[in-house]
C-alpha cells in the first residue's frame, strides 16, 4: 500500500523545483478534484501531467484542445456498423483515469463546456445512453496565458470547476541548470506505477475524514466572503470556493499524516483556490497590478484562528 | 492577587511609555466598550461574575491590549475570554468568576483597551465604566435559623407564665439575636512593586485558568499567549509561531496547543494533557533569550 507522499517523490524525481505545482497536483489527486496549470510554453506543465499519469498508474489520455475540436472528439460518439446493421458507442478519450487537457483555452466553448460538464456530472450523455466515467478521475487542463490571439477565454462559472489553478512559475538560475543536466542527455523514464488506483481510492476515503475543526471552517467561510469585499475584485468566489478550501486542507493534512487539519493548511492552498475564482475590476489592468498580489492580500487580511 | 498587582503595574508601566509604545498599538474602531457585574449584592463566599464586553469594527484574531480592573481581594475562579471574529468586526467578552472574600462595599475600575483611535489617528485610551458590587456578611446557616426560632418558641411560653422573666427573657433573645454590626473593611489598593509583565507571565496565567477550566475560551487564551510569547501576533498560524523562536520547549507547547484546539474529541483529553505538560516545562525551563 503506498501513501500519497511516494507519488509526491516521483514528480520530485522527474520536475526540477515547482514544489507548489507538484504539491497542488498531489493534493488534487487526494481530494479528487480538477486542477488547471497555467504557465508559459516550456516549463514543464505537460510533463507534469504525464509524470503524475504515470505515477498512479490507469488510463491516461492526452488531448490537444485545438479550434476545431468537437464536443464527440472527447466524450465520444455512436457510428453505425454495417455488419449489424446498429449503432455503437465509440468512448472519447475522457474516459480515463488522468485526462491531460493541453491548452483548454484553444477550443471553442461548446467543447469546454462538454469536458466541464463531465467533470463536474462524472457521467457522459452519448446518444440515449449515459456512460460513467472511471474511478478514480482527474482532469488536468493546461492553459499559456500568453498568445492569447484566436484562444476562447473560460468564463468564471467554469472556471470554478476547477478544485485548484497552480501557475508554474519560470524556474531559478539553480533550477534551471538542473534541467539543463537532467534533460540534456534525453528525457529520464518516468518512475511508474508507484501507487495504484485502489490505493488512489482509499487515499480519497481516509482523506475525506479528516476532521475539520468548527474555527478551520469559520476560517475558510470568512477567506472566500474576504473576496467578495476586496478592493480591485469585480466579483468574488462562490460557495464553492470555501468548499474547495475545506477539501484540498483535508487533502494536505493527510499528505502530512495527520487526522485533523490545522490553519496552515487552509493558508497553504488558499491561493490555489481563490485566484481563478476572482474577477478583477478594470483598475488592475489601468494600473498593471498583478492579481496576485491582491490575492495575497486577501488572504493576509483574514487573520488565521 | 498576582495578576491584580500585574495588572496595576502594567498599567503604570503604559501610562509612562505610552508614547514609546504608539507604534506598536493596533488601529482600531472601539464602538463599544462595557463592564457589567451579574449582581450587585453579594455575600462573602458567593460567587458572581464581571463581563467586559469590547466591540471593534475591524476582524481581529485577539484584544491582548484589553487590560482588566484588578479585583483586590476577592478570588478569581476562573477568567474566560470569548472573541467572535467576522468580517464586519470582533467581539470579545471577558468573564471574571469572583469570590469575596471580605464583606463590605466595592468598586472595579473600568477595563480599559489601548489602541489608535481610527477615527483621529492618535493613541487613546478606552476605558468601560467602573461597576460598583456590596458584599454583605455570610448568609445564616439552616441550622442556625432553627436554632433563632425554638429560641424565640421558648421565650413565648415563659411569656405566658412569667411576665417578668418573659420580658427579660425577650431581652434577652432580642440580645442574642443582635448581630454585631458588620465592619467596614477597606479594600486595600494593591501596591505597584511587580515588575514588568511578560509573556511569559500571561502565558502562566493563562495556562492556570485553562487548568481550572479547559474551556474553548480559555483554550484560545492559552494557545494566543504561547503565540505572543514565540513572538508572533495576532492572526498567525503555527508555522509563524515555529519560525519566530527556536526555542524547543515553546515549541513542543505550541504544537500541543495547534493539536487541541484543531484535534477531533476524542483526541481532546490526552491532547489537553500533553498541553498542561509541555507548556509546564516550557515555563519551568529558562527563559530563552533567541526569540527572533
Amino acid at each position: 500500500m503506498s501513501r500519497p507522499r511516494e507519488v509526491l517523490d516521483a514528480l520530485h524525481a522527474t520536475i526540477v523545483g515547482q514544489d507548489e505545482v507538484v504539491e497542488a497536483l498531489v493534493l488534487a489527486v487526494i481530494a479528487g478534484g480538477h486542477i488547471l496549470l497555467e504557465g508559459a510554453p516550456g516549463v514543464a506543465k505537460t510533463l507534469a501531467c504525464r509524470t503524475l499519469a504515470a505515477a498512479v498508474g490507469g488510463v491516461f489520455r492526452r488531448v490537444q484542445f485545438t479550434p476545431d475540436l468537437l464536443p464527440s472528439d472527447i466524450v465520444g460518439t455512436r457510428i453505425f456498423d454495417q455488419k449489424s446493421g446498429d449503432f455503437t458507442t465509440v468512448l472519447g478519450p475522457l474516459f480515463a483515469n488522468v485526462v491531460l487537457a493541453d491548452e483548454i483555452n484553444r477550443a471553442p466553448a461548446k467543447v469546454q463546456s462538454a469536458l466541464l460538464e463531465g467533470m463536474q456530472e462524472r457521467r457522459v450523455t452519448i446518444g440515449p445512453q449515459t456512460h460513467d466515467l472511471p474511478a478514480p478521475f482527474v482532469v488536468l487542463a493546461t492553459m499559456n496565458p500568453y498568445d492569447t490571439e484566436g484562444t476562447y477565454a473560460l468564463p468564471l462559472a467554469q472556471l470554478d470547476r476547477f478544485l485548484a489553478k497552480a501557475v508554474v512559475a519560470y524556474p531559478s538560475l539553480e533550477e534551471e541548470r538542473a534541467i539543463v543536466d537532467r534533460f540534456g542527455a534525453g528525457e529520464p523514464p518516468l518512475r511508474a506505477n508507484v501507487a495504484t488506483l485502489d490505493d488512489v481510492l482509499r487515499w480519497q476515503r481516509e482523506a475525506h475524514d479528516v476532521f475539520v475543526d468548527a474555527k478551520i471552517r469559520d476560517y475558510t467561510v470568512d477567506l472566500t466572503r474576504a473576496t467578495r469585499t476586496a478592493d480591485l475584485v469585480a466579483h468574488g468566489a462562490s460557495p464553492r470556493a470555501a468548499l474547495a478550501l475545506v477539501a484540498l486542507a483535508r487533502a494536505r493534512a493527510y499528505l502530512e499524516g495527520r487526522t485533523f487539519a490545522v490553519p496552515d493548511d487552509v493558508r497553504d492552498v488558499a491561493p490555489a483556490v481563490l485566484r481563478h475564482r476572482i474577477s478583477y475590476d478594470e483598475r488592475i489592468a489601468i494600473t498593471g497590478g498583478d492579481p496576485e498580489d491582491v490575492v495575497r492580500r486577501i488572504i493576509a487580511s483574514v487573520p488565521a484562528p | 492577587m498576582t495578576r491584580g498587582r500585574a495588572v496595576l503595574g502594567l498599567a503604570l508601566a503604559a501610562l509612562l511609555t505610552s508614547p514609546a509604545n504608539a507604534a506598536s498599538l493596533h488601529t482600531l474602531h472601539v464602538d463599544a466598550l462595557s463592564m457589567r457585574a451579574d449582581r450587585a449584592r453579594v455575600a462573602v463566599g458567593e460567587v458572581f461574575h464581571l463581563a467586559i464586553h469590547v466591540r471593534v469594527r475591524e476582524n481581529v484574531a485577539a484584544l491582548d491590549e484589553l487590560v482588566v480592573p484588578d479585583v483586590g481581594t476577592m478570588k478569581l475562579e476562573g477568567d474566560e475570554r470569548h472573541v467572535t471574529s467576522s468580517p464586519s468586526g470582533t467581539d470579545v467578552v471577558e468573564t471574571l468568576t469572583l469570590e469575596p472574600t471580605a464583606p463590605g462595599e466595592f468598586t472595579f475600575k473600568g477595563a480599559y483597551l489601548d489602541a489608535v483611535d481610527a477615527r483621529t489617528r492618535k493613541p487613546s485610551r478606552f476605558s468601560a465604566n467602573p461597576v460598583r458590587v456590596v458584599v454583605g456578611a455570610p448568609a445564616p446557616t439552616v441550622g442556625s435559623l432553627y436554632a433563632g426560632i425554638a429560641r424565640f418558641m421558648i421565650a413565648i411560653m415563659l411569656a405566658g407564665s412569667v411576665v417578668l422573666a418573659a420580658i427579660a427573657a425577650l431581652v434577652t433573645i432580642v440580645r442574642m439575636r443582635r448581630r454585631p454590626a458588620p465592619a467596614v473593611v477597606t479594600v486595600a489598593a494593591p501596591v505597584a512593586t511587580v515588575p514588568p509583565r511578560t509573556p511569559r507571565d500571561d502565558v502562566a496565567e493563562a495556562l492556570r485558568a485553562y487548568r481550572t477550566a479547559p474551556a474553548n475560551g480559555s483554550l484560545t487564551r492559552l494557545r494566543g499567549a504561547l503565540f505572543v510569547a514565540a513572538g508572533t501576533n495576532a492572526g498567525a498560524t503555527l508555522r509563524d509561531a515555529l519560525a519566530a523562536t527556536s526555542d524547543r520547549e515553546l515549541h513542543a507547547a505550541l504544537i500541543a496547543a495547534e493539536r487541541t484546539a484543531f484535534g477531533p474529541a476524542h483526541q481532546r483529553d490526552a491532547s489537553s494533557a500533553e498541553l498542561i505538560g509541555t507548556t509546564g516545562t516550557w515555563l519551568s525551563a529558562e527563559p530563552a533569550r533567541d526569540v527572533r
